[in-house]
Formats: C-alpha cells, structure tokens, sequence
C-alpha cells in the first residue's frame, strides 16, 4: 500500500520536525511526559469510579465521586492536544499502524463507557446506591477492559510501527 | 560523591537494618506488643524501599572498582547474585509487612486478633528471616571484594552467591532475548501499575486537599492497597528492565533522579498513609477540612507522583552514549 504523500508534507513541516528532532527538553519528551499524565488523569480517575461501581470502598458514598469527571476530561483534553502533536511529529508512524487505529477504537469506546455511566449512574438522582452499582456493574467492568486495552495498545504502538517516517522503514 | 559511595553508604541499611528489625519484630511478636509490631512493619517496609538504590547502585560501584589490581570479577558476581536474591526477597518482605501496616493503620486492634492479621505476620516472619540469612550472605560476599584482611585462607565460595548470578543471567535472557514481547509486555504492566498508583494515592489526596469534599476520607482509605499493588507491580517489572540493561540505567541521570523521586513518594505514602498517622485523618466527614499539614504532605505527593511519570518518560533523553 503506498503512503499518502501528505505525510511527508506533514513531516515535513516546521512544528513537526522541531517535535521530532529538536534537543531541547521541552521538544518530544516534554510532550510524551504529558502524554502520560494525561492518561493518568483520565484512566486512573476512570478506574477509581469503576472500582467503587465493582464494589471497591463500599462505604464510601458513590455520588460525590461524580466530581471525578472533572479530572476525566482534563486528563482527556491533555491527551487530545498531546497526541495531536505527537501524530504531527509522526504521522507515518501512526497511521499506517493498525495499532494506532485499534487503540484509537479503544479509547472512543471506553470514554462512550464512561459517558453513559454518568448519564445513566451519576445522571437520576433518585437512584438508591445500591441501584446505582447495579446499574453500573456491566458499565464498569466494560470500561476496565477498555481501558486496559487501550493503554496496552497504546504502548504497543513503539513496538508495531511499520515505517519511522516517510522514506523511512523502521 | 560518586554512585559506588552512595552505594558503601547504602549498604549497610538492608544487610544491619533487616537484622536489627528482626529482633524488634521477634520481641514484639513474644511480648504480644502491637506498638512494636506496627513500628517493626514500618521498618521492614521502608528497608524494602532503601534496597531499590541499594542494589542498583552496585552495579555502579562494579563499574568504578573492576578495573582495580586485585579486584577479581568472580567475587563481584558471587556478591551480586547474593544481592539479588536478597533484594527480590527484601521486597517481598516489605510488600507483606506493609499490607500489614495499612491493616494496622485501619483499626487501633491488634493484628493478631484475626486470621488475615495473623497470616500476615507469619508472612513477614517466614519472608524476614529467608532475606536475613539472605543479607549476611551478600554483606559477606561483598565484604571480600575489598577487605582482603576477612578472608581467612580460601576465599569462600558462596552457593547462594553462584545460583543468583546463574539466575541473573537468565532473567536477562529472558527480558532481552527470549522474545520480543517481553519488554513491551512489561513496559504494559508498568503503567498501568502507574495508572493504579495515580488513581488510587490521587483520589485520596485530592480529598484531603478539599477537592470532592463531599466524600468522608475514612473510606477512601479501601484504595490505598491497590496504590500499593501498582507501586509492587511498577517495582517489580522496573528490577526486570534493570536486569535487562543494567549498563543503560546504572549511568542515566534522569533513572537516578527518577529512582530518588520514587523513594521520596513511596516513603510518603508508606509514613503518612499506612501508619497509625493517618489515623488522624479517618474522622474527616463530608464538607470538613483537613489539617494544613496534611495537606502538604496531600499535595507533596501528587507532585512527586507526577514528578515520577516525568522522569519515567524522560529515560531515553538521558542515555548516555
């Protein structure tokens, strides 16, 4: 399959070789670091209402942790603005990698998960706590392995690439 | 100062330390003393911690005195074959005593009164007195590579010292070589240890801060062990990529840095969070404050927690060529 010549344009262009190429600590790495606490915020808040749904701190009242979502989307955006760049810096990279396109599925379906426990869970508040871990149970164990599955993806996209850049095989 | 200084001052910690705590945890367990139990727990753990630049820093101290007249190469490698077993057991007996610890920290009965409680301390006790027997074997070993004057006669040869190298190596074949998933598949487990670490500790700390106020923090105290199974999975495949490439991280800057960071956070959630200091914390209702010296010690560790990520993914910037 031939690779669409925007990539190289893409590659080719100032900010994207600056990202890839530049020795200056806030180049690559500053974005990969943020990358990371991106997902920290988005998974492990995730993670931490998914728990109490599972029955993790059962005595602890599951309602205030709607406040959770507020980190959830800022860990969100971080990741959305951060990988942005990072697919500027290698578009190649990505998108010839199935991987890519396999954890970006992961990833829509797991916030879709957690979307709807917030409307479904969190969203009627005449639900009795008891009600709501019901009503999550299937919700949050699907989220869980999402998630897992899209971290996993994630980390497996330094290791499945089949082109660097361009011209360039890996 | 260099690595195999911090090293001569560190070693000492694991080998004296797991001893000296031994004979206070023996004491408490006869005496049926929970003070001196929890305070024994708290030792145990935080060895465990001092251990992770202990070990690591051996290889920079091979690196400095190998090419010393007199320094023989098989020594260093009985010494560290001794060392690693040691270590891999140091870390067992922390990670028991300090899911001991966080029991203790919950409730002011003695962790004798229950079947969980009591297995524990078995535990520890099995896993304390193996990783003592353990830490002679390396003090002695690694004693001889230097001190001519305490080997009497034939230079003894450690059993213990020669299956560890042995065990070395094929760790080492098995993170590099054996197949090509393996790295990635640790590098997996590695965050997503991480993502059990910052969630858990996050939630927990935000609280305290007076972010989701709303919550009781007594509760949130239920996350903490799964904190802990993060930081023992990120501990465990992280002495798998050391053994990997030792070479690579022993010079790294940036993974000594980050290592200090870890020993900073780990130290804080171990001192603050499963102690009976945390007790303090427990009646902390909806909508009430916490005291402003938690949460310092709140926000020091979502900073250091952060700062770890960072360093974490800085490594390859800091290789050395």
């Amino acid at each position: 399959m031939a690779v669409p010549l925007i990539f190289k344009t893409i590659e080719e262009s100032g900010l994207s070789s600056w990202i890839r190429d530049s020795p200056s600590v806030f180049a690559y790495w500053f974005i990969l670091s943020f990358h990371a606490i991106g997902m920290a915020l988005l998974v492990g808040a995730s993670v931490i209402i998914d728990l109490r749904i599972l029955g993790v701190a059962r005595d602890l009242p599951l309602s205030p942790l709607k406040g959770l979502y507020g980190i959830i989307w800022t860990g969100f955006w971080i990741q959305v603005v951060s990988g942005a760049l990072l697919l500027i810096a290698y578009p190649t990279k990505a998108l010839t990698n199935p991987d890519f396109y396999i954890k970006l599925t992961l990833i829509g379906l797991a916030v879709a998960v957690m979307h709807t426990i917030k409307k479904r869970v969190f969203g009627d508040s005449s639900l009795t706590e008891a009600a709501m871990m019901m009503k999550g149970k299937a919700l949050a164990t699907w989220s869980l392995m999402f998630w897992v599955g899209a971290v996993t993806a994630g980390r497996l996209l330094a290791y499945t690439y089949n082109y660097l850049k361009f011209d360039y095989r890996g | 100062m260099n690595l195999a200084h911090a090293h001569i001052l560190l070693n000492h910690v694991p080998i004296i330390g797991t001893l000296m705590t031994l004979g206070l945890f023996l004491v408490s367990l006869v005496a049926n003393r929970k003070d001196l139990t929890q305070a024994s727990l708290a030792l145990f753990s935080l060895i465990a911690l001092l251990a992770i630049p202990t070990y690591m820093s051996g290889n920079a101290a091979e690196d400095v005195i190998k090419e010393f007249p007199g320094v023989s190469m098989a020594l260093i490698e009985t010494h560290q074959g001794a060392a690693m077993l040691a270590f891999v057991f140091m870390e067992i007996t922390g990670a028991i005593s300090l899911a001991g610890l966080w029991q203790f920290s919950r409730s002011t009965k003695n962790l004798r009164a229950s079947l969980p409680g009591r297995l524990n301390l078995s535990g520890v006790l099995l896993f304390a007195i193996i990783t003592a027997g353990l830490m002679a074997v390396t003090g002695n070993t690694g004693g001889e590579i230097r001190h001519p004057e305490i080997v009497l006669g034939q230079q003894a040869t450690s059993i213990v010292g020669s299956v560890g190298g042995e065990i070395i190596a094929s760790i080492k074949h098995f993170v590099i070589d054996s197949s090509m998933w393996v790295w990635p598949v640790l590098e997996d487990l590695h965050f997503l240890g991480l993502i059990l670490i910052l969630g858990s500790m996050g939630v927990l700390n935000l609280r305290i801060l007076g972010f989701l106020k709303q919550l009781p923090v007594a509760p949130l105290h239920w996350f903490i062990p799964w904190g802990i199974a993060g930081f023992f999975i990120n501990v465990v495949t992280g002495l798998l990529f050391f053994l990997g490439m030792p070479g690579f991280y022993t010079v790294n800057v940036i993974f000594q840095i980050k290592m200090l960071t870890v020993l900073l956070a780990g130290g804080n959630l171990l001192l603050f969070n499963c102690t009976s200091a945390f007790r303090a914390l427990e009646h902390l209702g909806p909508g009430e404050d916490a005291p402003p010296f938690a949460k310092f010690i709140a926000a020091s560790q979502i900073f250091l927690w952060i700062a770890v990520i960072v360093l974490g993914r800085y490594i390859p910037y800091g290789e050395v060529t």
